[in-house]
């Protein structure tokens, strides 16, 4: 595998990156899924794992930069099972809307998953850490847009977060609104999810 | 504080674009490390398992 296919593939891996997290914002936005706190930490794991493969497509493949987003992803990982276990025995509850059946942290573990597996897949393949030619323009734009789609999420995510769990360290385990500034500058809720 | 992680992360994201690798590593280190703290502030639900 030569270093520019490894880009591509790699840019198409930060893609599926960005997808989850935009698939996780429309079911925030548009179903009124408000994320609980461990919610949001998974959501900062998928960004920890995609900045390794980021890291690949700035700066061409290197071993270390798949050693971040698999450390990234099992940061992630071990959340996500977490948030399984507290609620996998029968009766326990669950939290949030469900896609295909499944919650979204049992998708993130699996998801996850799939990130440590394919860095591991990449890392067998040692042509592409041979330096080589830069990408031909014309392909330069899907890693260029990953890229600014991953920090434009990361950047929303600041907002949604400041407005779900304000200023503080802690954050209601399960939110029931935005907060905003008033008038008076006092953060009150804004409306309850339906 | 919750939103200090994607903040470090997005840091991290625009150093290494700007081609200051170090400091990208180093906003990448901190982001986990803030990251894992307040997963352990967030985790202080029993599981419902038996060991």
């Amino acid at each position: 595998m030569t270093a520019n296919l490894s880009k591509l593939l790699n840019a198409l891996g930060l893609v599926a990156i960005d997808t989850v997290l935009v698939v996780a914002f429309a079911d925030q936005l548009w179903f009124r899924d408000l994320p609980c706190p461990v919610c949001i930490l998974q959501r900062a794991g998928f960004i920890a794992a995609a900045f390794g493969i980021a890291l690949n497509l700035i700066y061409g493949p290197r071993p270390s930069h798949y050693g971040i987003a698999i450390l990234g992803a099992l940061a992630g990982a071990i959340i996500s099972a977490w948030q399984i276990l507290v609620y996998v025995v029968p009766g326990s509850g669950s939290y949030g809307n469900t896609i295909l059946g499944l919650h979204l942290y049992s998708w993130a573990v699996l998801m996850f998953a799939v990130i440590v597996a394919g860095s591991a897949v990449m890392l067998l393949f040692d042509r592409q850490f041979t330096p080589t030619e830069p990408l031909p323009a014309r392909l330069r734009l899907l890693p260029m847009m990953a890229i600014a789609l991953l920090l434009l999420l990361a950047l929303a995510n600041i907002v949604s977060t400041l407005a779900i769990c304000g200023f503080g360290v802690g954050c209601p385990e399960r939110p029931g609104g935005y907060l905003i500034i008033n008038d008076s500058l006092s953060v009150t809720l804004l409306g309850e999810p339906s | 504080m919750m939103s200090l992680p994607f903040l470090l992360f997005a840091c991290a994201l625009g150093a290494a674009w700007t081609s200051r690798r170090e400091a990208a590593m180093g906003f990448w280190l901190a982001g986990v490390v803030v990251f894992l703290v307040l997963f352990r502030i967030h985790a202080n639900e029993v599981l419902n398992i038996g060991l």
